[in-house]
């Protein structure tokens, strides 16, 4: 079978190695709030480049991915604020669960629902990618344009709180992918007679702007209002790894309920790990038999999300690595990942690049496996890195960034465009605009011209092309919507005769 | 971004959230909208417009961000904007200080013969003052050991084991 033969390739000491160190950053910059996984991947690609080794390097970055998600959860039960935004579900119960000297215990469930989360969407993952590829096969330039437009409109439409700011947000994004020249007919196109923007604004640029500079010069902003009290741990208690007996039965169910949700929801197109995990906690509240500790430490609240948080990112590989469609703001940097090792993620993948897809999937059961190892038992190092001086965390994070871009580019206007973006980013921060949808637009929008255009050229200018193949039309209907489903909750509200305000939606940036 | 209010505002409105934010900030994207949107429509005047051609997504893209700015201009002169939270007065000076931190360090970088490790050394001495709410006295000595592992660190990573040039400057290194 394929996956056996990824474990041979992922089974070598040069990739074990990759792995363990994604892991270990990963988890590092998930515990580390202000930095994310989409920024980490970004700022490590000039060094990547220069290793010249895709493999190690995808087994390295999905690492990254993994550990910044186990890792975000030690910020939220210990720190109360989240280190990314797909963590925030777990903090409610889970600060709760440390305040009442339970910090343990929460870890612990998290930690454990992660790896039986990871493992089982991981065998999800590799037995539906290569069916999935497959029928990729048969999709054609318009069903590419219609998957792409699907996939901005769903992301805007769920992350945020208004739809005007993320289509706002997104067409930013769509507009920074527009600059350069046309890779058609090589004319220049937004380049406000500036040489260096005839290759385009990079992708590495734009998000050491949006997200390191932008997010650093917000703190800056308001300095007194940062965290910094640390619940302390208490020693270890009885049961087996940190969890009683009861603990672990009334851990296991919100586990599996997790993992149901958080694959399905993250292969979707709707924005990564927030959707699921809110849904997740959710369900496990209605569900419980102790609501009374609901708000006071609930333990399957913070067991459902965190495994729902970890099966959405072997979700989110599906389309991916299958279709080449990013859901989220990290798959976007990694989809850019692929793209400067000359590899288009994409049916063809899994028919030239084998080894590669299947030793990236083989690596997360080792990814996993290893972060387990490194969240438990080594806790009280992460405790020490959530101790890290604010004032020293940000400066470290502007030297890496103006680093990043100075290594990948070499020329100060970059460095000058990323810093023009970053305080673009502060006003979006402050006037509440999303940051995801701008990442996929400058992803996804020049590969929806692409498309639009080999389309047309394929079907001699007709523009019937796009309504008259089924796949297209359903794709695109499905679009429209999308649009409105923000809404559905007031909706199903109104039709039962009731007001509500609530809305489907949440924060970005994982 | 906070004018300075008008002598006689009454008191009360410190605390309330500040609406001309949104209002100016959609009057700025609407702006923005209509230059470059001017930009795609002279580029398909000089170059013509057809389906398949380069010049049609830049209309597509502009247009877009015109009827979007326009509908959040719109929404925000309703009201319907949550506005950001009224800053403490000189909240802006450290983020600017910051700014100009980060572009006098690149430019020291790209143009000056002080090298990495100096100008880095220096950028990580001020930036954490300015991000700092304690006195100095009190960090210098932490400071100033991250400045320095921090700056020889990268530096001797990114150079001898990554093989990636950066300005070795007037230090022996």
């Amino acid at each position: 079978m394929d996956l056996l033969s990824g474990f041979g390739t992922v089974l070598t000491w040069e990739n074990l190695l990759y792995a363990a160190i994604g892991v270990t950053i990963g988890t590092l910059v998930g515990v580390l709030p202000g930095i994310g996984p989409a920024l980490t991947i970004a700022l490590l690609l000039p060094v990547a480049l220069q290793l010249d080794d895709p493999t190690g390097t995808l087994i390295m970055f999905a690492g990254i991915y993994a550990g910044a998600m186990y890792g975000g959860s030690t910020t939220s039960i210990l720190l109360n604020t989240p280190g990314e935004s797909a963590s925030v579900a777990t903090s409610i119960e889970g600060y709760q669960m440390a305040r009442n000297g339970r910090a343990r215990s929460a870890l612990a469930t998290a930690a454990i629902g992660s790896f039986v989360a990871g493992t089982i969407s991981t065998i999800l993952l590799a037995f539906v990618a290569a069916p999935m590829a497959r029928v990729a096969v048969t999709f054609r330039a318009s069903d590419y344009f219609a998957l792409a437009v699907l996939a901005m409109v769903t992301v805007t439409a769920m992350v945020g709180a208004s739809l005007v700011r993320g289509l706002m947000s997104l067409t930013f994004g769509l507009f920074l992918g527009l600059i350069g020249i046309d890779s058609l007919t090589g004319q220049a196109r937004f380049t406000f007679g500036v040489p260096e923007l005839l290759d385009g604004v990079d992708i590495v640029t734009i998000i050491v702007g949006l997200f390191a500079i932008g997010e650093t010069l917000f703190i800056a902003l308001r300095l007194r209002d940062l965290p910094a009290h640390v619940t302390p741990l208490e020693p270890p208690g009885k049961g087996f790894a940190w969890l009683s007996r009861s603990d672990w039965s009334r851990s296991w169910r919100p586990w599996l309920r997790g993992t149901a949700l958080g694959f399905p929801f993250g292969a979707l197109p709707s924005g990564g790990a927030e959707i699921p995990t809110f849904v997740s906690y959710t369900l496990e509240k209605r569900r419980s038999k102790h609501p009374e500790e609901w708000g006071n430490g609930a333990i399957e609240g913070v067991a459902g999300p965190e495994a729902a948080n970890n099966a959405s990112f072997s979700g989110v590989l599906v389309p991916l690595l299958t279709l080449g469609i990013p859901t989220s703001a990290t798959a976007a940097v990694m989809l850019a990942a692929f793209g400067y090792f000359d590899l288009a993620p994409g049916p063809q993948l899994f028919e030239k690049s084998p080894d590669l897809v299947w030793g990236l999937i083989a690596s997360l059961f080792i990814g996993n496996v290893m972060l387990l190892a490194l969240n438990l038992p080594m806790i009280r190092i992460w405790v020490k890195v959530l101790r890290i001086p604010r004032p020293l965390l940000y400066t470290g994070i502007l030297v890496f960034a103006t680093l990043g871009v100075y290594a990948v580019s070499g020329s100060i206007v970059d460095v000058f465009i990323a810093f023009t973006i970053g305080v673009i980013a502060v006003f979006m921060r402050r006037f509440e605009f999303p940051i995801a949808p701008v990442i996929l637009g400058v992803i996804l929008g020049p590969m929806m011209e692409i498309q639009f255009r080999r389309a047309l050229l394929l079907a001699d200018n007709d523009l019937t092309i796009f309504v008259r193949r089924p796949l297209t039309l359903v794709l695109l209907l499905l679009a429209v919507a999308a649009l409105g489903l923000p809404h559905l909750p007031k909706l199903i509200a109104r039709i039962k005769g009731r007001e509500s305000t609530e809305r489907l939606a949440f924060s970005d940036e994982d | 971004m906070d004018p300075a209010l008008p002598p006689g505002a009454p008191a009360a409105s410190e605390a309330e959230p500040s609406a001309s934010g949104p209002l100016a900030v959609g009057a700025v994207l609407l702006l923005t909208g209509f230059t470059l949107l001017w930009q795609a429509v002279s580029a398909a005047a000089d170059n013509g417009v057809t389906l398949g051609g380069p010049t049609l997504a830049p209309l597509v893209v502009t247009g877009l961000w015109v009827v979007v700015a326009a509908w959040y201009l719109l929404e925000a002169v309703r009201k319907r904007v949550s506005a950001p939270d009224r800053l403490e007065r000189g909240a802006w000076r450290t983020p600017v200080l910051l700014l100009v931190a980060l572009i006098v360090y690149s430019v020291v970088l790209k143009y000056t013969v002080l090298g990495y490790v100096l100008a880095t050394v220096a950028f990580v001495l001020v930036s954490a003052r300015l991000l700092s709410t304690r006195p100095w006295r009190e960090v210098i000595v932490r400071d100033l050991a991250t400045a320095v592992g921090l700056s020889v660190g990268i530096y001797l990573l990114f150079t001898r084991l990554l093989g990636i040039v950066l300005p070795a400057g007037v230090l022996p290194l």
